[in-house]
């Protein structure tokens, strides 16, 4: 299959300029995504190619721009809107966690919200605490949402496409400090990477790491110091959160008998309390360690660079963890 | 015009306009039976839930829906039934979703006022948050632009709902694109405890309109043909690409924020089902009384049977809890 080298913005946007181009039901708004093309330009050249009616530029409004997109979603046209930060869903939380998650389902099936909100997560470089937050264990949280991560501009491109076919609403974290890394992307248009099929980033016998987003990144580095000392780590990124893949979780579980989950949202109660959870209640005999976590400090996050940084894992600590789990 | 060929045609504007009553006066009989048949059932036997009532307010919710067509969006507010009737959801639907029925618009999920839904008719639901039906509107609007139809979109709040932020964001952007959307505002004079004039610093609600430059309109929300008239002009607007209009209906609310509250709060009530200013009342001044009164009758009836039928229904089972989370 003949490829692309281009970054993780890009995909983006080539997903979302191929689906437009395919479906004319779908359409975009958000702050500043037409004429400037999003604050992290990846929106750009899309206004051009589709018109003020489709990419739309909003006044500051997160409850519109969620709201509008329920109901434009319940009428027959597809949404892909963004919101400028994923802590945003905070601002618009009746739109996101009532309506969006709930209205299929209070109605009785009779409506269906086929959403997805762009949402631009994690630290960035000194964005402060409104602007940096990884929220995607309250939409775990929510019945009725589905939970994106891409850690690749593969994925991002090919788990993007999927979100706007999919009938369901999807929140389709995005992170903003993967938006210029580089990657292979599949330059057909119609490939698409499904929800629920975990990737295993790099195979091995030891320890069972599940890391997503830019922990994905930070871990397979990790992974990589720590094979030179002969512990081999087998690196697993879901991809989706809600549908979650245990299977291939499990599986690995099974064979390295120890497992880490390694995020960037705060540690208690985040995504990671309800892996490990769920690994204990279906593979406790097959353990041979607790079920350990690397997360994010349980604390906002400061607004300068150096100590934002401190407050969510590094490649040291993630491997310094294993190296420790290890050894329990 | 010849003069005879204007004679003429002021009688034909004049039957349209009987008709149009008789029409009206059919649906807000049908909707008054129906809140005095759950009233008298929740008097009696208490009810699953929180029912708030729309006696009063019939008159205003059947005119300004008549004013739409069947394929029009309707996100109506929480004060009865009367709105999704008007839209031509049946009673057995509606019955069914107050008691929770396999009948119901959602088979048994979410019923209570809020969630009767038919999305064949146009009729998308309200929220359960008060106020959250403005960007919802706003949204099924964008939805009319993108494809290229003409279907407008009919918002229904309280004055109490006016409040809320989301109707800035949603009146701001609406106003700016020109969604065709029309606002109805249903003054009754109460946010549940809190009089208008402690919500309010200006007389009207409709007041507010000027701050987006769209038209705001007051019209007698007890009077159901002036209601039809101001909301045709809206829809008609708006459709035309116009944009949206805010119209603030004058009402009463002559029961509690739901049916048992005491009102403590409120000292001109008393616990009466009459109704000042009734809209059948003014609308009978406009069809002939036996016509009136058969249409009363009808009502009743009808209304009786479903809601006897309704009663009869099967329930909905557990089994609902786990469907429609996701399609």
């Amino acid at each position: 299959m003949s490829v692309q080298t281009i970054n993780y913005a890009a995909a983006i946007n080539q997903a979302l300029a191929e689906e437009m181009r395919r479906d004319a039901r779908v359409w975009m708004m958000g702050q500043d995504i037409g004429r400037m093309g999003g604050v992290f330009g990846v929106t750009r050249g899309l206004l051009e190619e589709f018109g003020a009616a489709r990419v739309r530029d909003t006044t500051i409004n997160e409850t519109f721009i969620v709201g509008g997109a329920a109901g434009a979603a319940m009428t027959g046209t597809i949404p892909v809107v963004e919101l400028q930060f994923a802590d945003f869903i905070l601002i618009a939380g009746d739109e996101v966690f009532h309506k969006l998650a709930k209205w299929r389902y209070v109605h009785g099936g009779a409506l269906k919200l086929p959403v997805v909100l762009r949402l631009p997560t994690g630290v960035l470089g000194g964005a402060g605490a409104e602007h940096s937050q990884s929220l995607e264990a309250m939409a775990m949280h929510t019945p009725g949402l589905k939970v994106v991560l891409p850690a690749t501009p593969r994925d991002a491109k090919g788990l993007l496409k999927t979100a706007i076919r999919d009938p369901n609403p999807v929140l389709f974290f995005e992170h903003k400090s993967l938006y210029r890394v580089k990657g292979e992307v599949s330059v057909s248009e119609d490939e698409l990477v499904p929800f629920g099929q975990a990737a295993i980033r790099r195979a091995g016998r030891d320890v069972t790491a599940i890391a997503t987003g830019l922990m994905v990144g930070r871990t397979l580095e990790a992974a990589e110091h720590l094979a030179g000392d002969g512990i081999e780590v087998e690196v697993i990124d879901p991809r989706t959160l809600v549908p979650l893949d245990m299977e291939t979780i499990l599986a690995s579980v099974a064979r390295t008998a120890r497992a880490v989950v390694v995020h960037e949202a705060v540690r208690t109660a985040g995504p990671g309390a309800e892996i490990a959870a769920r690994i204990q209640e279906r593979a406790f005999f097959d353990l041979d360690a607790p079920v350990w976590r690397v997360a994010g400090t349980d604390t906002p996050i400061p607004q300068d660079p150096v100590l934002e940084q401190a407050c969510i894992p590094s490649v040291a600590e993630i491997e310094t963890a294993i190296r420790e789990l290890m050894r329990v | 015009m010849p003069r005879n060929s204007r004679a003429a045609a002021d009688t034909s504007v004049s039957e349209a306009h009987d008709e149009l009553a008789t029409r009206l006066y059919e649906t807000v009989a049908l909707i008054r039976a129906a809140e005095l048949r759950l009233h008298a059932h929740i008097t009696e036997h208490g009810f699953g839930g929180f029912w708030h009532p729309g006696l009063g307010q019939e008159g205003l919710q059947a005119g300004a829906v008549a004013a739409l067509r069947e394929d029009d969006y309707l996100f109506y507010a929480h004060r009865g039934l009367g709105y999704a009737l008007a839209k031509g959801m049946t009673l057995e639907q509606l019955f069914g979703d107050l008691f929770a029925k396999v009948t119901g618009s959602t088979r048994g999920k979410g019923g209570g006022t809020v969630h009767f839904v038919d999305p064949s008719i146009g009729v998308l639901g309200q929220g359960g948050t008060l106020g959250s039906n403005f960007p919802l509107g706003a949204g099924a609007a964008i939805s009319s632009q993108i494809l290229g139809n003409d279907r407008v979109t009919a918002v229904f709040f309280g004055d109490g709902a006016a409040a809320r932020g989301t109707f800035h964001e949603s009146a701001l952007q609406a106003s700016v694109w020109k969604l065709p959307v029309v606002w109805i505002c249903e003054n009754n004079g109460w946010a549940i405890s809190a009089p208008i004039a402690k919500q309010s610093p200006t007389e009207h609600i409709a007041d507010r309109a000027a701050a987006y430059g769209v038209p705001g309109v007051v019209v007698d929300g007890q009077d159901a043909l002036a209601v039809n008239a101001v909301v045709v002009e809206a829809v008609q607007r708006a459709r035309e690409g116009g944009g949206p209009t805010l119209i603030e209906a004058k009402t009463l609310r002559i029961r509690g924020h739901y049916e048992g509250d005491r009102q403590p709060y409120r000292d001109d009530v008393e616990d009466s089902l009459d109704v000042p200013r009734d809209p059948l009342t003014l609308l009978r001044e406009h069809v002939p009384p036996d016509v009136a009164d058969a249409l009363d009758g009808r009502a009743r009836e009808r209304v009786d049977a479903t809601f006897d039928a309704t009663m009869a229904a099967e329930a909905a089972t557990p089994d609902v809890i786990f469907e429609d989370v996701w399609v």
